[in-house]
C-alpha cells in the first residue's frame, strides 16, 4: 500500500512539472500581448500625449495610450482618426498607423488614437481561436502587429453586468459594458470602458475637433460594410465623398446614423459635441461567422473559400471571389475615404480646412503593398 | 474584487493540488492537472 501510494506521489509529481513547463510557455504567450508593438512616429507627427490627459482617473490603466498629433503650419481645422476601438478589426487600426507613420499635414491640424481601446488589444476574443499576432513585411524586415478583441480585457475589468444598461438606458448583453463602441458618451464615474469613452468625448470638446472618423472593419454577410455611417449633420459630406470614391471606382455606400440607436461613436459623437461624426465600415471575412480557418493569413490576405460560395449563393452584401479582401485593400479603402472626406470636409468649410499629403490611396496600396508605407523594425 | 477572486481561486487550485497529490488512479490525477490549468493561467492573469 505505502509502495502505491509513493508511486502515485511520483506521478503525481511528474504530472506539476509538466504543468508548470506547460504553463511557463502559455503563460509567456498570454502576457507577451501586455506588450506594444512600436509605432514609429512619421515626419508629420508634432506631439504626443497620453488620452489620460483628458480624463485622468484612468492614467495607469490598461485603457490609457497614445495621442498623436499631426499639425500643419497653416490655420485650418481639426480631424481626429480613431483607430483600434475594436482591435480585432485590424484595418481600422493598421491604417491609423500608416497615417502616423506617413502624413504630413500641411493646413490645420489631424489628431489620431491608434489604439483606442488598448485594454482590449491585450486578449483575444474567447473560444473564437483568434490569432495574436500578423505580420507585414517591409523592405527592412517584418512588422508584427496585434490582433486583439473585440471587448476590454475582463482583467481590466470584471465582472460584467447580467445586463448593461448604457448611458441612455438602453439595455444591453453585459459584456457590451467592454465594448467601447456602445459606451458612448461614456460615464464619469462608469466602468473603465465608459471613462475611456469619457475621455475620448473629453479629448473632441477640447481639442475642437470638427470632424471624427472612426475606423472599423465588419463581416460580408452584415448590411452595414463598405460604407461610411454619418451622424445626421455630417450626412452631406458622406454623401459627397462616397459619390466621388464611386466616381474614382470604388464602390462605397452611405448609411445614416440610427437616431435611436445609441452608444455609438457616429451618434454620440455628433451629438454630444460639434464634431462632425462618421463611421467607416470594410468588409473582413475574419469577422464573419462563416468563416473557415482562422489565423494571421486569413487576417492578410482576406481569402477564404466559404464566403465565396457564400457569395454564389447571393448571402453577402459585398462581392467576393477567390481574390478575397486582402488587408492591403481594406487599409486603402480606409485611407482613400478618409483622405475623400477631408477633402469634401475643406470644400465645404474653407476656413476649417484639413489637407493632408503623403498618404496612400486604395490604389497605392493595391499596387505596392503595405510594407511600403510601414517603418521597418527598430527604426 | 480582484483579490477577493484571486483568493478563491488560489484556495481552489490549492484543494484540487492536494486532492491531486492524495490520489492514487492516475487518470484522475490527469484529469486534476487538466482541470488546473486554466484557473493557474487565471491566477496569473488577474490584476
Amino acid at each position: 500500500m505505502i509502495i502505491k501510494k509513493h508511486k502515485s506521489q511520483w506521478t503525481a509529481l511528474a504530472l506539476f512539472v509538466g504543468l508548470a513547463i506547460l504553463l511557463f510557455f502559455a503563460s509567456r504567450d498570454f502576457l507577451a500581448m501586455r506588450k506594444d508593438p512600436p509605432i514609429y512616429p512619421g515626419p508629420g507627427v508634432t506631439r504626443v500625449v497620453k488620452l489620460s490627459t483628458y480624463y485622468p482617473t484612468i492614467a495607469g490603466t490598461d485603457d490609457d495610450s497614445e495621442v498623436y498629433f499631426l499639425e500643419g503650419d497653416e490655420r485650418g481645422g481639426t480631424a481626429l482618426l480613431v483607430g483600434g476601438t475594436h482591435p480585432d478589426e485590424s484595418a481600422g487600426t493598421l491604417a491609423a498607423v500608416i497615417v502616423i507613420e506617413n502624413a504630413v499635414v500641411k493646413r490645420g491640424r489631424v489628431i489620431v488614437i491608434p489604439r483606442a481601446d488598448h485594454s482590449a488589444f491585450t486578449h483575444t476574443q474567447p473560444l473564437e481561436a483568434y490569432p495574436q499576432t500578423y505580420s507585414i513585411k517591409t523592405p527592412r524586415g517584418e512588422r508584427v502587429f496585434r490582433c486583439g478583441s473585440r471587448h476590454a480585457n475582463p482583467v481590466d475589468q470584471w465582472p460584467d453586468p447580467l445586463v448593461y444598461v448604457n448611458p441612455f438606458g438602453q439595455t444591453l448583453a453585459g459584456e457590451e459594458a467592454r465594448n467601447l463602441n456602445r459606451c458612448y458618451p461614456g460615464r464619469k464615474n462608469g466602468y473603465l470602458t465608459e471613462r475611456l469613452a469619457y475621455a475620448i468625448v473629453n479629448l473632441i470638446k477640447k481639442e475642437k475637433v470638427d470632424i471624427a472618423i472612426d475606423l472599423h472593419e465588419s463581416s460580408p454577410e452584415y448590411p452595414v460594410t463598405d460604407t461610411i455611417v454619418a451622424h445626421d449633420r455630417a450626412l452631406e459630406i458622406a454623401t459627397e465623398a462616397a459619390m466621388n470614391l464611386e466616381f474614382e471606382g470604388m464602390e462605397i455606400s452611405v448609411e445614416p446614423s440610427p437616431k435611436n440607436l445609441h452608444g455609438f461613436s457616429h451618434r454620440e459623437w455628433g451629438d454630444s459635441t460639434q464634431a462632425l461624426a462618421l463611421l467607416l465600415e470594410v468588409a473582413n471575412p475574419a469577422q464573419g461567422r462563416l468563416r473557415g480557418r482562422t489565423d494571421s493569413s486569413l487576417i492578410t490576405s482576406g481569402k477564404d473559400p466559404y464566403y465565396v460560395r457564400a457569395a454564389k449563393e447571393g448571402l453577402l452584401y459585398v462581392p467576393f471571389t477567390s481574390e478575397g479582401h486582402p488587408l492591403k485593400e481594406r487599409v486603402g479603402r480606409h485611407l482613400e475615404a478618409f483622405s475623400m472626406l477631408l477633402k469634401v470636409f475643406t470644400e465645404h468649410n474653407p476656413v476649417k480646412g484639413v489637407t493632408v499629403t503623403n498618404l496612400p490611396g486604395l490604389n497605392e496600396a493595391m499596387e505596392n503593398g503595405l510594407g511600403l508605407y510601414l517603418a521597418p523594425p527598430s527604426s | 474584487m480582484s483579490h477577493v477572486y484571486q483568493a478563491i481561486t488560489l484556495i481552489f487550485v490549492l484543494l484540487v493540488g492536494w486532492n491531486m497529490w492524495e490520489e492514487e488512479k492516475f487518470v484522475k490525477q490527469l484529469v486534476a492537472i487538466l482541470v488546473l490549468i486554466p484557473f493557474i493561467l487565471r491566477l496569473l492573469m488577474i490584476k
